[in-house]
């Protein structure tokens, strides 16, 4: 600290000025630079618009889905996986993979399950991650059954 | 046939109004590359630059007939592939390109570094080495999104994905990367415009700082290894062998473009299961697998935020090697780096040979 006062003290005024000068250009540099970069970095982040919450979707007649088999649906924005199963329940779960987001399948023979075809996880029928790296279990919805209708609902 | 004396004139014409100072030839003059048993290796980091040229070329003739929206870009392909003259080939030569570039890049990173050429005063052509591997493997993430396939929206859909057990910014990350809370038109958009203007710009400043960096320390010679002959010049020796290990590098890529053509899988549906037997490309299948193989929960943390930390240090460790391995920049042999490099060489080859074989 000392030193660096003595070195300045020994500058010539044209070189002190010179100093300063930069020392301004600096504090300017991050003064015009920081608003710049905040501004940047709003305009790139995502507006994600708030759409009606969905809380129940009717997906159509009961028997367009037979037993030990699944179907995609559209929950707003959201895939549900429909099964019916082979004792004739009907179960609906967010089909994203609790791991990186894919959708899972369903798999009808032997012990039924859903499998992520991405990196292997699997869950059981009643959504529980059983193998592989899925942390989570797919999240259940309820289904209902309205006269002949499958009605699938926000838990 | 051109007069002499016209191209004399023209040439005194030019250097009148071009008045580029002989230093600035005999700064490129002087540049010589060495000659010892490890030479061939010189040729990868030109092969790269060349099959970066074949992507810049190839990805403008593309531009003129792609159109970055969902409901148009598998058509468009489509559109390339069928309908344009040579549009195959040209769309071929692109994807073909990409997966020639990364792996002429790997063989010039890894070669340069088994061959300790990232020591003093090497650090920087080293770092700037490691940031185009990033921007190259961010040119093959960006540009597989493009064709709309069901393919290319699974692996955009789990690598965007990726960043969101980062600590404070994941889920930003993952929004940033998508453009919305899912794959869609924004993605797209996103990604096109990553892949045609922020990638190109960056790898362009990047490579000719590399470049210049080559230019002013000229190529390493290699720790123990002696110059049997003298060195030959850049400019114009090593340039013509340069150009006949381009010409090799572009017959096989028209061979493997023409006998092998790109394909197009079926267009992508939002609301459809990942297909069986879902893959991403070569180089990035060290992470697929990884990502496959690592538990839910690791020491009390997820499976991905453990994957994603040692990636990420592995990374920065790669980076910082120059600076890390003090003992070959003070031109000793340094056999523990050497031993740690084919290590990572082995984990890359097994994770991809696994992730083809399961």
């Amino acid at each position: 600290m000392y030193r660096m006062k003595l070195a300045e003290a020994e500058q010539t005024p044209t070189e002190a000025r010179r100093d300063f000068i930069s020392k301004l250009l600096g504090i300017w540099s991050v003064a015009v630079a920081a608003p710049i970069c905040t501004a940047i970095l709003k305009f790139v982040t995502p507006i994600i618009p708030e759409g009606p919450a969905t809380e129940s979707i009717d997906v159509g007649a009961r028997n367009d889905i037979v037993e030990n088999s699944a179907r995609i649906v559209r929950f707003g924005k959201e895939p549900v996986i429909l099964v019916h199963t082979q004792s004739g329940q009907y179960k609906a779960f967010f089909a994203r993979c609790t791991h990186l987001g894919c959708i899972v399948q369903y798999q009808g023979h032997g012990i039924p399950h859903f499998s992520c075809n991405c990196h292997g996880s699997q869950f059981d029928i009643n959504g529980k991650n059983v193998a592989g790296p899925a942390p989570r279990p797919l999240s259940p919805l309820r289904v209902s059954i309205k006269e002949t209708a499958v009605i699938i609902s926000k838990v | 046939m051109p007069n002499p004396r016209s191209a004399i004139r023209f040439g005194s014409w030019l250097r009148e109004r071009l008045p580029v100072s002989d230093d600035v030839f005999a700064f490129f003059a002087k540049k010589s590359v060495p000659r010892h048993r490890h030479s061939v290796w010189y040729y990868f980091g030109g092969l790269t630059l060349f099959f970066l040229m074949v992507q810049v070329v190839t990805g403008v003739l593309l531009a003129l007939y792609y159109k970055p929206s969902p409901e148009h870009a598998h058509q468009s392909v489509s559109t390339i592939i069928n309908d344009v003259p040579y549009g195959w080939l040209i769309r071929s030569l692109h994807s073909w390109g990409a997966n020639l570039m990364i792996a002429t890049l790997f063989i010039h990173m890894f070669s340069a570094f088994l061959l300790k050429a990232y020591r003093k005063p090497r650090e920087l052509m080293w770092l700037s080495g490691v940031l185009l591997l990033f921007l190259v493997l961010g040119f093959g993430f960006t540009g597989y999104l493009l064709p709309w396939d069901t393919m290319a929206y699974f692996a955009t859909l789990i690598g965007t994905e990726v960043p969101k057990t980062l600590p404070i910014i994941g889920d930003w990350g993952v929004g940033l990367l998508k453009g919305g809370d899912d794959i869609g038109a924004e993605t797209l958009t996103r990604m096109y415009t990553i892949h045609i203007v922020i990638l190109p710009l960056t790898s362009l400043i990047i490579v000719s700082f590399h470049l210049l960096t080559n230019q002013l320390l000229g190529s390493s010679m290699p720790l123990g290894v002696e110059e049997k002959r003298p060195a030959i010049r850049f400019f114009p020796n090593f340039l013509y062998r340069d150009l006949i290990a381009w010409t090799m590098g572009f017959i096989s890529l028209l061979a493997l473009a023409t006998l092998i053509p790109w394909g197009l899988g079926e267009r992508a549906d939002p609301f459809a299961s990942a297909p069986l037997g879902i893959k991403p490309e070569w180089y990035f299948l060290p992470l697929y697998q990884t990502l496959r193989i690592v538990p839910s929960t690791v020491f009390s943390v997820s499976g991905e935020f453990f994957v994603n930390g040692i990636v990420g240090l592995v990374a920065v460790l790669w980076a910082g090697i120059p600076f890390l391995d003090r003992k070959a920049s003070r031109g000793e042999k340094s056999r523990l780096f050497t031993v740690l490099g084919i290590l990572l060489i082995a984990y890359l080859a097994i994770t991809i040979i696994l992730a083809y074989a399961t």
